[in-house]
């Protein structure tokens, strides 16, 4: 950029930018800390109430009634957070499996529907979730199947198979497959080399691809709003249900451990992948 | 790249997501072409009868009665498509001079620009979401901000309209354009650049020419990963939007959760998933079409 001028205004935008996409967040967590129950957008004082009461610690001030009522809001939430753990595990285990198996026969076999599977492959990612969610729902209810953890974790993995197939796939690409030639003449035979020669050159890209079907898994909402049951309920349709009721100062805090979780998610996965590639 | 023989592995590799995604994928999806073609039931629930009018409705004429003519249902899909194209040309003006001012960043601020702009993928979106709420009520940030200003006098009525919506969906959406742009940008030749320059072209000229040529497969990316999941959106309309921003993916949920007329909800996702495949269909060819397959 020769303009000095122009150089300093897209700064200013950029810079701008980045306002935009953190500013929201940062107001949650301000507010979070926020007295104030009536109007929570007028600073009072700061407080750790929502944070005790959201483990069903503090008494709340405003309604003494309301205790009971939310001790058993904060099992719920408990709940859906359990359900939402052991959802992401299962998903990610049995969807990094599954994506990873076919990015390696598509990278390293030519057989005749590799087209075929290349589109059938990423289909589930680009397929919006509302149809994806009442197709599942559609079917699940014909078969006569009861919806719970189960459903949700059949329905995580048909779209989170394609989020691990594209990144190993990506993986793969940039993987010489000289040395499996090399395992292959020395006499090793197809499946040693698939285990001991790609699948370790492999991991990192399974790492990564194990990491955002966990995250993407426990984000989920429009599928699982859809296939979860009246009993199993994860996290994200649990806060969607409490901010359809309407907005407590209690979802402050709630949301602002979760834009914690998600940041330390994040530098986790940063400082894993920059150590992998050194 | 290594070419082996098919074998046993070959199928072993393949064959439990085929079967996992033809049972659990395809299926669901061809039940859902099959649904849009049933009678509703009375009290929910289908009857198990060929019936066009799912379709007849959607486009204008109530069940049966040809004289009719109510175009409710197109013209909330006509909204669901003019909101997803305003959010993509809106990322779209957003992200391209940011990319630009990312890729000539020295490398270490670059990284960590990129992080901070990867970081929205990790966090949950109905936080994200819920920020927009606290900010856009009546008697939230905003309008409190401006009011403490003195700015304004009386609080602006954001919330629940169609600009909230875009907002919204601007702002979940954000990322997805960003990066299929941000590596279109980064692979521009920018001796290319320099020559036009030197050439006596003009800025606007070498953009037109040079630029925006070289970074199309990252536009039509990016433009293709954001369109899709705003079309069917119904998370950003529920929470943001009121009636009059009601999209296509809100009537199916109504369709399904509150209605319960099934048949009528699979016919609009089935309206939902043809505007996706032929985006899809249309920017493949494209892509094919120009050789760069790195969109």
């Amino acid at each position: 950029m020769r303009n000095p001028w122009g150089w300093a205004a897209l700064t200013g935008f950029s810079l701008l930018f980045f306002v935009f996409i953190y500013a929201p967040l940062f107001v949650i967590v301000g507010y979070s800390f926020n007295s104030n129950p009536v109007n929570m957008m007028i600073w009072e004082r700061f407080t750790l109430d929502w944070y005790t009461g959201l483990f069903g610690l503090t008494e709340r001030v405003m309604d003494p009634n309301s205790r009971a009522a939310y001790i058993e809001s904060t099992d719920q939430m408990i709940a859906a957070l359990k359900t939402s753990l052991t959802v992401a595990a299962f998903t990610t285990t049995i969807a990094t499996v599954l994506g990873t198996a076919t990015a390696i026969a598509l990278a390293r076999y030519r057989f005749r529907l590799r087209g075929f599977y290349n589109g059938f492959l990423m289909l589930p990612m680009m397929m919006p979730d509302i149809v994806l969610g009442i197709g599942l729902l559609i079917f699940f209810v014909t078969l006569g199947m009861q919806l719970s953890m189960l459903t949700i974790v059949i329905g995580h993995c048909t779209f989170l198979t394609s989020y691990v197939f594209i990144i190993v796939q990506a993986r793969i690409a940039g993987i010489d497959p000289a040395l499996e030639e090399a395992s292959a003449d020395l006499g090793a035979s197809e499946w040693v080399t698939l285990r001991k020669v790609l699948l370790p050159q492999l991991a990192p890209g399974i790492l990564g691809g194990a990491l955002l079907a966990f995250v993407i898994s426990m984000d989920d909402l429009v599928i699982t709003y859809f296939i979860s049951g009246t009993g199993d309920t994860t996290l994200p349709v649990f806060i969607f249900g409490m901010i359809r009721r309407g907005v407590k100062p209690e979802i402050n805090a709630i949301a602002t451990l979760i834009i914690l979780a998600s940041v330390v998610i994040a530098a986790a996965g940063l400082w894993l992948r920059s150590r992998k590639t050194d | 790249m290594a070419i082996r023989r098919q074998s046993a592995i070959l199928g072993l590799l393949l064959a439990p997501a085929t079967l996992f995604l033809g049972v659990f994928f395809l299926l669901p999806l061809l039940i859902i072409a099959l649904f849009s073609f049933l009678t509703p039931g009375l009290y929910g629930g289908v009857e198990w009868s060929f019936y066009h009018w799912n379709y007849g409705r959607i486009f204008g004429w109530a069940d049966g009665i040809m004289e009719v003519f109510e175009p409710v249902y197109l013209r909330i899909l006509w909204r669901s498509l003019s909101f997803a194209a305003l959010t993509v040309l809106v990322t779209l003006l957003l992200c391209y001079p940011v990319a630009f001012w990312v890729s000539r960043l020295p490398e270490r601020s670059r990284l960590f620009f990129l992080f901070l702009i990867t970081l929205p993928f990790f966090s949950s979106l109905i936080v994200r979401l819920y920020a927009w709420l606290l900010i856009l009520k009546p008697t939230g940030f905003l309008n409190s901000a401006l009011m403490g200003l003195g700015l304004i006098a009386q609080p602006l009525e954001i919330l629940y309209t169609p600009t909230a919506v875009v907002l919204g969906m601007v702002y979940v959406m954000v990322p997805f354009m960003f990066l299929p742009l941000y590596a279109a940008v980064d692979n521009l030749d920018r001796a290319q650049v320099e020559a036009s320059m030197d050439l006596g072209a003009n800025r606007v000229q070498t953009f037109l020419k040079v630029v925006l040529p070289q970074t199309l497969p990252g536009i039509m990316g990016g433009a293709v990963i954001v369109f899709i999941p705003s079309v069917g959106n119904f998370i950003v309309p529920d929470i943001l939007g009121g009636a009059k921003g009601l999209m296509i993916g809100n009537l199916v949920e109504q369709q399904f959760l509150s209605a319960r007329n099934w048949p009528f909800g699979s016919a609009l996702s089935m309206v939902i998933m043809s505007v996706v495949l032929t985006v899809l269909l249309v920017a493949v060819t494209r892509a094919r079409k120009t050789g760069a397959g790195h969109a």
